[in-house]
């Protein structure tokens, strides 16, 4: 990997990104966006506007390219939602837990946190949905300078909390890696 | 009551007439394309660079660029010539 190097020893237990749902949440309000153009005139002509109902979005070629190019503005800004959810990511190794995120174009921070450092992890799972699709949050206590690691939405927390505890529990006590 | 027959959609620039202001019609759809093509352009190469340059994302680069690609070009054959694929 570029965004950090495995040290002698070290390999990766487990990848995760947050759950599909979420990512689906998040493209909800791009669907809305992209069906107003054409759910407004049939809105509209509920409330007796006669004038949005004639409006041929298909026909008229002015109107093609309004339309056409909202698309193309909602669906450029869709796939890049998409990158920046792909793009981000956790990583646990035998070593540390690794968080990778893509807070923007440019904006990125990797941070690791060793797996000896770790003292208590909690598991947060709120709701009905979020439940069923077992979907939750990992909250990871530890001894060093930032004292909580979160993973947010991640798919089978609780799965995710036991890797983590069994790498936790093999792992000798030190400060650095590979001791 | 109107004497004249409603207009079921005005072009803006029709609209901009009655107030003085003329816009040659072909030169502001030029500049309009050229600028949304400008912001797609610079979108899709700064996603691009992001999905080539972080090798955990290798797996799916390419078909997340070519789905993009594909899709852009669709609509913006759609928008220049009413069809979604392009003709050769």
């Amino acid at each position: 990997m570029k965004e950090f190097e495995l040290e002698p020893g070290e390999h990766v237990v487990k990848e995760a990104r947050k759950h599909w749902f979420i990512f689906l949440l998040q493209l909800l309000p791009f669907a809305i966006l992209a069906l107003l153009p054409l759910a407004l005139p049939r809105l509209l002509e509920m409330f007796n506007q006669p004038l949005w109902s004639t409006v041929n979005w298909g026909g008229d070629g002015v109107i093609r390219l309004l339309l056409a190019t909202w698309w193309l503005f909602i669906w450029t800004a869709a796939w890049l939602t998409f990158t920046r959810y792909f793009l981000n990511l956790w990583v646990v190794t035998n070593f540390r837990i690794v968080d990778i995120h893509q807070k923007g174009f440019f904006r990125r921070e990797v941070s690791s946190l060793l797996l000896n450092r770790v003292q208590d992890i909690t598991v947060d799972t709120e709701g009905i949905l979020v439940s069923l699709l077992d979907i939750g949050d990992i909250n990871v206590q530890s001894a060093g300078a930032v004292d909580r690691f979160s993973m947010r939405g991640i798919p089978h927390p609780a799965q995710m909390r036991d890797i983590i505890l069994k790498y936790v529990s093999t792992k000798p006590s030190g400060d650095t890696l590979g001791a | 009551m109107p004497d004249q027959p409603l207009v079921p959609f005005q072009n803006p620039l029709e609209t901009l007439s009655h107030l003085g202001i003329t816009v040659p019609a072909g030169s502001t759809l030029t500049v309009l394309l050229a600028f949304v093509f400008a912001v797609w352009l610079i979108y899709t190469l700064v996603a691009t660079y992001h999905w080539l340059k972080y090798s955990h994302a290798s797996l799916l680069a390419f078909p997340a660029i070519f789905v993009h690609l594909a899709v852009s070009v669709a609509l913006m054959s759609y928008a220049l010539t009413g069809n979604f694929i392009p003709s050769v």
